[in-house]
């Protein structure tokens, strides 16, 4: 028998990376991207901090494998800064995380993803990442390297320094990995950080990607979300492993206590129900340490049969139609907008809340592609896998013909739109750990049909108004091309004089125009339904907001050129 | 051109210059009080068919299409105007074309004055739409607008056949078939203006599906056996080799058969066309059909009795499955094959729908391949054996 060697989680990771994002050269720029730009955002919320994010992606030369580039990608926040003596923990220690298993919307969940990217900068140039800090209290900032011991799974620190950083706190973290760029499509890094702009209204970000120029796109927004307290479990979406891992968290305390401290919404009401449904009073106040595996077992079968209170919704956060509404404009000029922020709901017992916003702009996309479709989960853009998303799927069971956009059978509608959809929830189940697809219930996804729904309800009457217009015209176009024509050949047959001819011509021109008034009062009722709708999104989000006007000052900077650039 | 004497299909009492005249006028009228002009057309559609055995063809109900004049019409209407005009004047003139030519007639008139570009026609099926809707509205035969089809079919072979036809300038051109070889005469688009005559007795006049076969039947000399007419039918059978085979039912009086594959494409609309007519053209099928024409074959017990080939309908083929649908509704709303005289045929498309096979007329040559005959020999057999439907 060969010998049996057990493995860190870093050895794990270091030989399945791809399982975490780094599957190809170009996801693997996208994905280390994206897991700091996630910290960095998550950081600056704990720390009730308006984000300012710099981001440059340049290409070095070549890469030590075949067919890569040595990329270089830096992100620095103004966040909180990181102590010297956390370095190591944060971006060299897989699993060590302050989030793991917290019940929080925060955006990442369980501390891979930053280790990976510092894995595959190791792995691919030979060196970790170099990161520079600087908290409140540092008064000049630490920067060295960080390496991944993948053997021990912990992180290394190496060329310590401190230096003198203009900035009051922050981060600034640099890797350098093999990799390629994709700036455009689903997978781009353009459409990363539209996404990310898009469900951070707060956010003030900065990016310099290879040689275009540097692209300023300010916040619309001064408030940092408050993130919700986080939530406890519930047992419904447990499987019986989980609850018997979760109750070992929780020492030697008794049954009862654990069921009613470790799990959301569980009260005296709850225990007695159980106890009618099978559970033996006598074993509540046993200590968790006593109860056998088998005993764990009926306790978890009863559980799943009483029913429970679902878990409150309070842990979710929400961008809100507001910041959706400002944010949208930060993507380019938009025709017209429509956004649907749902109240949270349960579905599947977890807590789940869902935001829609549906644009169509002046200069993005085509009438006979697909609509540009951006997903989020917990405010990250998921941008892999579309074809399995929950989200994908949901948009594609829309009649969206209904609402006057033009869809082939089962697929998404095409024309000029974005649709953004964005599910936020504690527990949101993805079907692989790279977070790129939403494993979605009935439920989850009846709950995104209702909010496209929602928001296909107020785009309708845009494009009804737009489609009583196009009506009005082209019978006005009508009555002036066919209705001479007409007249002046049964003039011809009939052999009729000037007069008549002129009487049957103004006779068609009082019929047909009744017909042109008739389609004219359809387009004034279009249009007056959709103003009565603006006014009321007008009051909701101000006129400013609603026409976009606060955003040409603000994004004045954008795609300019900087003649001194500095880079971050 | 010279006024010259009018080949008539048929003893028209109506003037059609003057009731179009009539119609535009009430419509100048109309418009010159702000009123809405309507046309009204005999509705030419299935369920304005009726069909009587003791008539022998589809005639029309009493529904109409009313085309009111309003924003959504007007296209229609000035097309209509446009293209009656071009007819009157062919009719005035005394000048004849085809449905392709006054579709490049029409383009022509478009082309040269700008003003009327809107109405231009993007294929001829457009235009053709319209000249049916003027024959429907007038209640006249497209022959009688001086407007025929492209392409007519319906090549003839006899040794017993003289045609007598009238000439526009008054004179007569005596065609003694019987003296023309292996060359096929060619009915003329009011074959109805024909006298015809039998150089002694003809036993029966044999119409074919396919030109190529019936073709084959005269190069091997069937029509030196026996007394008889053959005909080419060349598919759907067009206004002319309709109105042909009805002059030679009512002048001739011999027994007609028809011989075409077995499908349903064939029994619905090549057969029934010819014997009943069809819906589209319910106001001329009085003078377009041959009530008297049978069913030879090929029947369902042709292909037992003589173990015919058959080929299984393609279900992956969505023609052939349409063609098999459209069996299914025609024996639910055709009144032709819902009349008890005519359940036998409405049972080959029961068998067809059923077994899910067709056979081709051509099939028969597989009986005896060494045969050249054997089609002959078959059709003969038939018909003394009165093997028809």
């Amino acid at each position: 028998m060969s010998k049996i060697t057990s493995s860190s989680t870093a050895e794990y990771f270091a030989k399945n990376l791809q399982q975490v994002g780094f599957s190809s050269p170009t996801k693997a720029v996208l994905t280390t991207l994206k897991e700091a730009v996630d910290n960095a955002l998550d950081a600056c919320e704990e720390a009730n901090i308006l984000p300012e994010l710099t981001v440059s992606i340049q290409k070095l030369g070549n890469g030590s494998s075949r067919n890569t580039d040595l990329i270089e990608i830096i992100v620095e926040d103004n966040g909180p800064g990181i102590e010297l003596e956390d370095l190591p923990k944060v971006f060299g220690e897989y699993l060590a995380s302050s989030k793991f298993g917290r019940g929080r919307c925060s955006r990442g969940q369980q501390g891979i993803g930053i280790s990976a990217a510092t894995t595959w900068a190791q792995l691919t140039n030979a060196t970790g990442v170099k990161v520079i800090s600087k908290t409140k209290s540092m008064r000049k900032a630490v920067t060295a390297t960080v390496d991944v011991d993948i053997k021990g799974n912990r992180g290394l620190l190496k060329n310590k320094e401190t230096i003198e950083w203009d900035r009051p706190h922050g981060i600034r973290v640099d890797f350098r990995i093999d990799g390629r760029i994709q700036l455009n499509g689903d997978g781009g890094l353009l459409t990363y950080l539209e996404g990310t702009t898009l469900v951070n209204p707060h956010l003030t970000l900065h990016y310099k990607l290879l040689d275009e120029n540097m692209v300023h796109v300010e916040r619309v927004s001064d408030s940092v979300p408050e993130i919700p307290p986080s939530t406890l479990p519930h047992p419904h979406t447990m499987k019986l492993g989980e609850f018997m891992t979760h109750a070992a968290l929780f020492g030697k305390i008794t049954l009862e206590n654990f069921i009613k401290k470790g799990f959301s919404r569980v009260t005296d009401q709850t225990i007695k129900a159980m106890v009618a449904k099978g559970l033996p009073r006598n074993n509540l106040n046993r200590s968790l340490a006593q109860i056998s595996e088998e005993e764990f077992k009926k306790i978890f079968q009863v559980i799943q049969e009483t029913e429970l209170v679902n878990p409150s919704t309070k842990s979710v956060l929400t961008v809100g139609e507001e910041g959706l509404a400002k944010s949208i404009h930060r993507l380019g000029e938009v025709d017209f907008f429509s956004v649907v922020t749902r109240k949270p709901t349960i579905c599947d017992h977890k807590p789940v809340v869902v935001e829609a916003a549906i644009a169509r702009f002046l200069t993005r996309g085509d009438p006979d592609t697909p609509v540009q479709l951006l997903r989020f989960a917990n405010r990250v853009p998921l941008q892999f896998d579309k074809g399995a998303c929950a989200i994908t799927r949901a948009v594609e069971s829309v009649n969206w013909r209904a609402y006057g956009l033009m869809q082939p059978k089962d697929s998404l509608p095409q024309g000029p739109f974005v649709f953004a959809v964005s599910v936020t929830s504690p527990f949101i189940k993805f079907k692989n750990a790279s977070k790129e697809t939403i494993d979605g219930g009935e439920d989850l996804i009846e709950e995104i049909r209702r909010t496209l729904m929602q928001a296909g309800q107020k785009l309708s009457r845009h494009i009804r108004a737009e489609d009583k217009a196009a009506d009005l015209e082209r019978k006005l176009q009508h009555i002036e091309k066919f209705g001479p024509i007409l007249v002046e050949g049964l003039a011809r047959i009939v052999g009729a004089t000037k007069s008549r001819e002129e009487r049957a011509e103004e006779g068609l021109k009082k019929l047909l125009g009744r017909e042109a008034s008739d389609a004219e009062k359809a387009m004034s009722d279009a249009e007056v339904k959709l103003k009565s709708m603006q006014d009321k999104e007008k009051r909701k989000f101000g006129s400013e907001v609603f026409e976009g006007k606060i955003f040409e000052k603000k994004s004045e900077g954008i795609g300019d050129v900087e003649s001194n650039e500095n880079e971050a | 051109m010279n006024k010259t004497r009018e080949i008539r299909v048929r003893e028209l009492k109506k003037d059609i210059p003057k009731i179009a005249k009539s119609m535009c006028d009430t419509m100048l009228v109309d418009l010159e009080k702000a009123r809405r002009p309507v046309l009204e057309a005999v509705k030419c559609s299935l369920d304005n068919s009726f069909y009587n055995a003791k008539v022998g063809y589809l005639t029309p109900g009493e529904k109409k299409v009313k085309t009111e004049l309003n924003v959504s019409s007007v296209q229609k209407m000035a097309r209509t105007i446009f293209v009656l005009e071009i007819l009157l004047n062919n009719l005035s003139a005394s000048v004849v074309n085809n449905k392709r030519e006054i579709y490049y007639i029409a383009k022509g008139l478009i082309r040269s004055s700008m003003h009327l570009k809107p109405l231009d026609f993007d294929d001829q099926n457009e235009s053709d739409s319209i000249i049916d809707f003027i024959c429907d509205m007038l209640e006249v035969y497209r022959e009688e607008m001086n407007c025929f089809a492209n392409d007519r079919g319906g090549q003839t072979y006899s040794k017993q056949l003289v045609v007598t036809e009238h000439l526009s300038d008054g004179t007569s051109a005596v065609v003694d078939l019987g003296q023309m070889g292996t060359t096929p005469f060619q009915p003329k688009n009011r074959p109805q203006s024909f006298k015809l005559k039998g150089k002694g007795k003809i036993e029966f006049c044999l119409v074919i599906e396919s030109e190529g076969t019936a073709n084959t039947l005269v190069a091997n000399g069937m029509h030196t056996r026996h007394p008889c007419i053959i005909i080419g039918a060349q598919g759907v059978p067009s206004n002319g080799v309709r109105g042909w085979c009805k002059s030679i039912q009512d002048q001739l009086k011999v027994p007609m058969y028809f011989y075409g594959d077995l499908d349903a494409y064939t029994l619905q609309n090549i057969f029934r066309t010819l014997k009943a007519g069809s819906a589209a053209s319910l106001i001329r099928n009085s003078d377009f059909s041959a009530p008297d024409v049978r069913f030879l074959g090929v029947l369902p017990e042709d292909v037992k009795q003589y173990d015919l080939h058959c080929y299984n309908v393609n279900e992956k083929d969505p023609v052939e499955m349409r063609s098999l649908k459209k069996a299914k509704d025609t024996l639910e709303n055709d009144p032709f094959f819902q009349d008890k005289k005519n359940k036998k045929l409405a049972d080959i498309l029961r068998w067809l729908i059923k077994e899910k096979k067709r056979c081709e007329q051509q099939a028969v040559f597989s009986v005896d391949p060494k045969d050249p005959l054997i089609l002959e020999k078959v059709i003969i057999e038939k018909i003394k054996k009165g093997i028809f439907i």
